[in-house]
């Protein structure tokens, strides 16, 4: 039995609701940050799915703009995580409840 | 047979996604989350995108990942404490909530599969060439844009994770600066004197405000 179109999309679904989960649950910056790529990956599967039953290379273009947005978002968001670490000494969320680093 | 392999690679896909959320350790959850990668690299070379799967692992699994990896490690986080937050009153909501979007979801994933898709099947769809010639001709602006997008990230990590300079009551030249606001270099000024000096050097600053720089001017920060 082959893979249905279906089968990717709740497989992606289901990664995304537990990245969501993270977000939520988690205090750590770090760990949301990476929560976060887990929701990325998650839309990403859904385009590449979509790409190979449409049979569309427009859709895997899509992921390759994704990645290149993911890996800005990485240097921008650790920069920012170093800076809220050197002015709280912490990376709890609840503790830069401030806005100000 | 395809059916086994997504079968085994969905369930290495979850398991790992549920450890990232359940570690406490964040390199741990680092750790699980390269298995996501990994695993949906997999997913995508059975759905014929093997440009993408190797992407998948080079730039996710590689390139973003040692960075968040090396940022835990000189951070030296630990683990977080457990603190317990009063949300009782919103889990029949979040019930509820969940209930709809389930049943949402159901009836895309039912829906779907009874949609027709094209059924030649042209074996270079995700193949690197087609990719690139897709990339360079029709969505050329997008792919430039993200160039732009990735220099400006360039920039504000730069911006955001350099310690800014920091200048004691008592410091005159700064070694290496060519413009100096005249209140930095003589405190009994106004701060709305917006006299600027400009030299070249720092010993050309030290002769020009008649000191001797305390550092050595060929150490440079």
């Amino acid at each position: 039995m082959e893979p249905q179109l279906s089968w990717y999309l709740a497989l992606s679904a289901i990664l995304f609701t537990i990245g969501v989960a993270g977000v939520i649950i988690r205090r750590n910056v770090i760990a949301m940050f990476m929560c976060i790529e887990l929701m990325l990956n998650a839309v990403n599967l859904t385009f590449v799915s979509f790409a190979s039953f449409f049979q569309d290379v427009t859709g895997q273009l899509f992921v390759f703009i994704v990645m290149t947005v993911a890996a800005a978002e990485a240097a921008v968001g650790l920069g920012i995580i170093i800076a809220i670490f050197r002015n709280r000494e912490s990376l709890d969320v609840d503790d830069a409840n401030i806005l100000k680093l | 047979m395809l059916a086994l392999l997504f079968i085994l690679f969905a369930a290495l896909a979850v398991g790992c996604a549920l450890a990232v959320v359940a570690q406490r350790n964040p390199l741990y959850s680092a750790i699980s989350l390269i298995g996501v990668f990994i695993s949906l690299a997999c997913l995508y070379v059975m759905l014929a995108a093997p440009f993408i799967a190797a992407v998948q692992v080079i730039v996710y699994a590689g390139a973003i990942m040692v960075l968040v990896v090396f940022v835990i490690m000189l951070l030296n986080v630990e683990h977080e404490d457990s603190r317990r937050t009063r949300v009782g009153f919103l889990l029949p909501a979040a019930l509820v909530l969940a209930a709809v979007l389930i049943a949402e979801v159901a009836f895309i994933l039912v829906s779907v599969d009874k949609a027709s898709f094209p059924s030649s099947s042209s074996s270079d769809i995700g193949s690197t060439a087609s990719i690139g010639s897709q990339l360079f001709t029709t969505y050329l602006l997008p792919f430039e844009i993200t160039s732009i997008l990735l220099l400006m990230a360039i920039v504000g990590a730069m911006t955001l994770a350099r310690r800014a300079r920091e200048l004691s009551p008592n410091a005159r030249v700064i070694p290496g600066a060519q413009l100096l606001a005249a209140n930095i270099i003589d405190p009994s000024k106004a701060l709305d004197d917006t006299t600027a000096i400009e030299t070249d050097t720092v010993a050309e600053a030290a002769h020009l405000l008649g000191i001797t720089s305390p550092r050595d001017p060929s150490k440079r920060d």
